[in-house]
C-alpha cells in the first residue's frame, strides 16, 4: 500500500502532517461508489495552496455530489520530492492517498505565472505524460486548469487538455457531468474533448492553431473540430445565491492564511489600469450582509477557527459595508473571534469605519498608493489623492497607529524620474505628518515601509499593450529611489527585476513559450516564485536553446491592431475599451469608477443587464 | 470554574501532529465542541488548557494528559463525548475527571516499541550487551546546546523480548518538570553500539506515573 511506503519516510521530512491528510473537514468517500474522481492540484506547497479560497469552494462543491470525489494535491517540498523519486512514490491525493494518475481529472489552479514549472514537475512526479499529445486516447487523466492565469493560457497550451475560463462553480460540474455520461458510453478522449469544447467557458487548446507573421506577431488563429472561434468566460449571475462551503479543511500545520475566509463581493468598480483582477472578474457583484454573516457563523462554528477575514478586491466598496460590519462585529465580539479586513481603500476609509475596525485589530495599516505623484496616479487611474492618503494617515496616527506600509509600482507607463523621487517625498511627508500631530502615539517613532514592485503589464488590462522597462532601467530607478530616501524611518524594499521580467513573458506569451517552460523545467527550474529556488540563468539558457527572444514579449509594445495571443478568449471586457483606456492613460486623464458613471467596458451588454 | 483533566490517545495519522500544531488543533477542537471553556482574564484573554507532557513527533500514545477548565459543571462523559465528536482522526478522549494531582507529581513515562532487523538474534545480543553496561552515555539536545547524559541509572527495562522476528521493548524513563528522557536516546545509543542495522517501529507512550509507581491521576 502507498500509505505504508509514505509513512516509512514521513519522519525524515519537514512538517510531515502536510503529506498524510486526515485533517478535520477533509472528505473521504467509498471509491467503489464513485463515478468521477477529481484531483484538485495546487502548484505550490501545502502551506500556500491550503490558503487558496477557490480550492475550498470547488472542493466542497464537487463533494456535495455523492458520486463525485474531489481530493487535494500539492507540490511536495524539495526534501519530500527527493524521497518520493528515490522510493517510487508517485504523486498522490491527500484524502485517499491514491496516485493521481488513476484519477479522471487532474485539475490545476493557475494563480501566478511563476508556478508553471511546478505543474510540469507535478505531472512528472505523478507519472502522467507532460505533453497533452502524449496522453493515451482512453478517457482518463484529463488534465485541466482554471484560475486567473488561464486568461492567457497559451504558454501552457501544450501541457493541458482543457482550460476552464472564468468562475468554476457551474462549469466544473457541467464538465464532470459530460465526462460521466460519455465515460459510461465508452467514448474516446477525443470524442469527449470535442463535446466539451461546446460548453461555454471550456477551451480545448489542441483545437486551435496559431499562425505567425514574419515579424513574429500572431497572424491569425484557426479552429478545428467545430470548436468555437471565441471562447467566453463563465460567470455566476447571482452571487448571493451561489454555493459557499459551510466547512473548510482545517490543517494541522500553520498555513499562510490560517483563518476563515468569507467572500463578500466579486469584481471591482475601480478600473485601475494595471490591475488584471479588476477587469477579468467583472461584472461587480456582491453578497448581501445577511448571507455574509450566515456564512461567517457557520464556518466559524464548523472549523473552530477564531479568526475570520473578508475576501474581496475592495471590501469597502460593498454597498452595505456599515451594516455588514456592525452585524459581523456583534457576532465576532460575542464569540471572541478576530475579524480582519484586508483590501480597504484609502479614499473611503472613513473615521467611523476606522472606529469600527479599531475594536478588532491593531496591526499595521497598508495603503496601495501605487504611484509617487498625482500625475502618475492619474495615468494608472488609481483615483487616490495625496490629501486622502494624508487624511487617512492622520486618522490612523491619532487612533494609535505608528506603522504605515505603502505599496508602489515602478516602471509604469509614462513614468519619469520625478515620479520615482515622488515616492520618497510622499513617504517623507507622512513621516513629517506623524511628528506634527500633537496626540500621536507616545514613546514610539513612526515607521513608513515603502514596498516597490516592478510593473508587469498583464493581458485584459488597458496596459496589456505596454512594454516593461528593461532590467537596466529598473535597476537605475531602484537606485534613484534609495538615494532619494533621507531617513531611517522610511524603509524601502523592492522586487528582483528578473522575476518581474519572467512574469511578464509568461503572462503575455504565446505557444512558442511551451518548449521554453519545458526546457527550463528540465534544467531544474521549479518553485520559481521562491527567491531561494529562482534560477534566472537557467531560464535564459532555455530561451536561448529554444530560439525565443525574451525581449520580444517583455520589452516590446504590442500594437493596438495586433492579434493578441489571447484574442480568441472573451473575458467580457472589450478590446476597444482597453484601447480607449490606454489612450486616455497616456493623456493622464482618469476614468470615474463604475458607480459614478458607466465607462462602457462592454460587460453589461454581454451579460445582458446593467451592472448597477 | 471546574478544573478538568482528560486522558486521550494520539494514534495513526495523528502522530504526525507536532506539539505546537497540537496546541492549535486543541483550541479549534474546544471551539467546535462549544463547551463553556474558561478563558484567562488577562489583557489578552484566551482559553486555558495545557498538556502534561509533550509527545515527540511520530510517537503514538494512549495516555496523553490534557488539563482545562470549564465555567459550568457538565457530566464528565458528556464532556468526553462532545470533544470526541469534533476530534481529528486518530485522537480520542478516553476519560475525563476532576484534576487530582499536580502536574509536578509526574516522574516517569512508560514506552513500548519494536525493533526490527534482518538479524534479530544478533541485535538481541547487542541490546543485552548495552544493557549490561554500567553507563549509557548519549548526546542530548538541550536549550543550551548538546549535553552528554547517562541514561542508564534512570532507565527501567520492564520487558525486552525477542519474539516472532522482532524485539519488543517496554521501558520507563524519567519524565515531568525535572528530567525528560526520550526512548530515542536509548535507540540512538543502541545504534552507536550495535553491529547490526535495525529500525524502531511503533514507539508508543503507554503510561504516565508518579512516585511509587502510582498512575498519574
Amino acid at each position: 500500500m502507498l500509505k505504508d511506503k509514505i509513512e516509512k519516510h514521513l519522519l525524515e521530512v519537514q512538517k510531515p502532517s502536510r503529506y498524510i491528510g486526515g485533517e478535520v473537514g477533509s472528505i473521504t468517500k467509498d471509491k467503489s461508489k464513485i463515478d468521477v474522481r477529481f484531483a484538485f492540484c495546487f502548484p505550490d506547497t501545502y502551506d500556500i495552496g491550503m490558503s487558496h479560497l477557490g480550492m475550498k469552494i470547488l472542493y466542497s462543491l464537487t463533494n456535495e455530489r455523492e458520486n463525485y470525489w474531489c481530493e487535494r494535491c500539492f507540490a511536495p517540498g524539495l526534501d519530500f520530492e527527493k524521497i518520493m523519486r528515490k522510493n517510487d512514490i508517485p504523486l498522490y491525493a491527500l484524502e485517499s492517498l491514491d496516485p493521481i494518475r488513476d484519477f479522471d481529472f487532474i485539475g490545476f489552479t493557475m494563480q501566478y505565472e511563476l508556478s508553471y514549472t511546478n505543474v510540469l514537475n507535478m505531472l512528472d512526479l505523478a507519472g502522467i505524460p507532460i505533453f497533452a499529445k502524449d496522453r493515451t486516447d482512453s478517457l482518463t487523466q484529463i488534465v485541466v486548469a482554471g484560475g486567473p492565469c488561464v486568461c492567457n493560457p497559451e504558454p501552457l497550451a501544450d501541457f493541458f487538455d482543457i482550460f476552464i475560463l472564468g468562475e468554476g462553480e457551474e462549469v466544473n460540474l457541467e464538465l464532470m457531468d459530460l465526462y460521466c455520461e460519455m465515460k459510461k458510453k465508452g467514448a474516446s478522449r477525443l470524442e469527449f474533448l470535442k463535446e466539451a469544447a461546446q460548453i461555454e467557458g471550456i477551451y480545448v487548446p489542441q483545437f486551435y492553431e496559431f499562425f505567425y507573421k514574419e515579424n513574429g506577431t500572431v497572424d491569425h488563429i484557426e479552429t478545428k473540430e467545430n470548436a468555437p472561434k471565441i471562447v467566453r468566460k463563465r460567470i455566476i449571475k447571482n452571487l448571493d445565491n451561489v454555493y459557499y462551503p459551510e466547512n473548510f479543511v482545517v490543517p494541522f500545520t500553520e498555513i499562510v492564511h490560517d483563518r476563515v475566509s468569507v467572500e463578500v463581493l466579486r469584481g471591482c468598480i475601480r478600473g485601475c489600469r494595471f490591475c488584471q483582477a479588476g477587469f477579468i472578474y467583472r461584472p461587480f457583484r456582491e453578497k448581501s450582509s445577511d448571507t455574509i454573516c450566515t456564512e461567517t457563523k457557520s464556518l466559524c462554528e464548523n472549523t473552530g477557527y477564531d479568526e475570520v477575514s473578508l475576501a474581496s478586491l475592495s471590501t469597502s466598496d460593498h454597498s452595505d459595508i456599515y451594516t455588514m460590519l456592525t452585524k459581523l462585529i456583534d457576532y465576532t465580539e460575542k464569540e471572541r473571534v478576530n475579524l480582519s479586513l484586508p483590501s480597504l481603500r484609502v479614499d473611503n476609509f472613513s473615521e467611523s469605519l476606522l472606529e469600527k475596525i479599531k475594536k478588532v485589530r491593531k496591526s499595521g495599516l497598508t495603503f496601495a498608493a501605487e504611484g509617487g505623484t498625482q500625475r502618475l496616479r492619474d495615468v494608472i487611474n488609481k483615483n487616490v489623492t495625496e490629501e486622502e492618503i494624508m487624511n487617512t494617515c492622520r486618522i490612523a496616527f491619532q487612533g494609535g497607529y505608528s506603522a504605515v506600509k505603502l505599496y508602489f509600482m515602478m516602471g509604469l507607463p509614462t513614468e519619469t524620474d520625478e515620479d520615482i523621487v515622488g515616492i520618497a517625498e510622499l513617504a517623507q511627508r507622512i513621516v513629517d505628518l506623524f511628528y506634527s500631530i500633537e496626540n500621536r502615539p507616545k514613546g514610539k517613532g513612526v515607521q513608513v515601509s515603502v514596498s516597490c514592485a516592478t510593473f508587469v503589464p498583464k493581458p485584459f488590462t488597458p496596459f496589456q499593450f505596454e512594454p516593461q522597462d528593461t532590467r537596466e532601467e529598473i535597476e537605475r530607478k531602484q537606485k534613484l529611489l534609495l538615494d532619494s530616501v533621507k531617513t531611517k524611518k522610511i524603509r524601502v524594499s523592492y522586487h528582483d527585476p528578473n522575476v518581474s521580467m519572467l512574469e511578464v513573458i509568461l503572462a503575455k506569451g504565446d505557444r512558442r513559450l511551451c518548449p521554453v517552460i519545458y526546457t527550463a523545467w528540465k534544467k531544474g527550474c521549479k518553485f520559481d516564485s521562491w527567491s531561494e529556488h529562482f534560477r534566472f540563468d537557467k531560464w535564459l539558457e532555455a530561451f536561448e536553446e529554444c530560439g525565443v527572444d525574451p525581449k520580444f514579449y517583455a520589452n516590446r509594445r504590442f500594437e493596438y491592431d495586433e492579434v493578441l495571443p489571447w484574442e480568441h478568449l472573451d473575458y467580457l471586457v472589450s478590446k476597444e475599451f482597453f484601447i480607449r483606456e490606454n489612450k486616455t492613460a497616456h493623456t493622464a486623464v482618469t476614468t470615474p469608477h463604475c458607480r459614478q458613471r458607466c465607462s462602457g467596458c462592454g460587460v453589461n451588454k454581454k451579460v445582458g443587464r446593467e451592472c448597477f | 470554574m471546574i478544573r478538568l483533566r482528560a486522558e486521550f490517545e494520539k494514534k495513526g495519522r495523528a502522530k504526525y501532529i507536532s506539539h505546537l500544531d497540537l496546541n492549535r488543533c486543541m483550541l479549534r477542537t474546544f471551539r467546535r465542541s462549544r463547551l463553556p471553556i474558561w478563558y484567562t482574564e488577562g489583557f489578552n484573554p484566551h482559553p486555558y488548557y495545557a498538556f502534561a507532557l509533550a509527545l515527540s513527533l511520530g510517537f503514538e500514545s494512549n495516555c496523553e494528559i490534557l488539563d482545562f477548565n470549564l465555567n459550568e459543571e457538565i457530566p464528565f462523559d458528556e464532556v468526553r463525548d462532545r470533544l470526541n465528536s469534533v476530534m481529528p482522526e486518530g485522537m480520542r478522549i478516553i476519560r475525563v475527571w476532576e484534576q487530582k494531582m499536580k502536574i509536578t507529581a509526574i516522574k516517569e513515562a512508560e514506552y513500548c516499541f519494536s525493533l526490527v532487523s534482518e538479524n534479530v538474534d544478533g541485535l538481541f545480543d547487542d541490546i543485552n550487551k548495552l544493557l549490561s553496561q554500567e553507563n549509557i552515555f548519549i548526546g542530548k539536545k538541550t536549550k543550551k546546546g548538546m549535553k552528554t547524559v547517562d541514561i542508564k541509572p534512570d532507565m527501567k527495562i520492564i520487558s525486552c523480548e525477542n519474539e516472532s522476528g522482532r524485539i519488543n521493548v517496554r521501558m520507563r524513563l524519567p519524565a515531568g518538570t525535572q528530567t525528560n528522557f526520550n526512548p530515542n536516546l536509548f535507540i540512538e545509543a543502541l545504534k552507536n553500539s550495535a553491529q547490526i542495522g535495525f529500525s524502531a517501529e511503533k514507539i508508543t507512550r503507554t503510561g504516565i506515573f508518579c512516585d511509587d509507581n502510582m498512575k498519574f491521576e
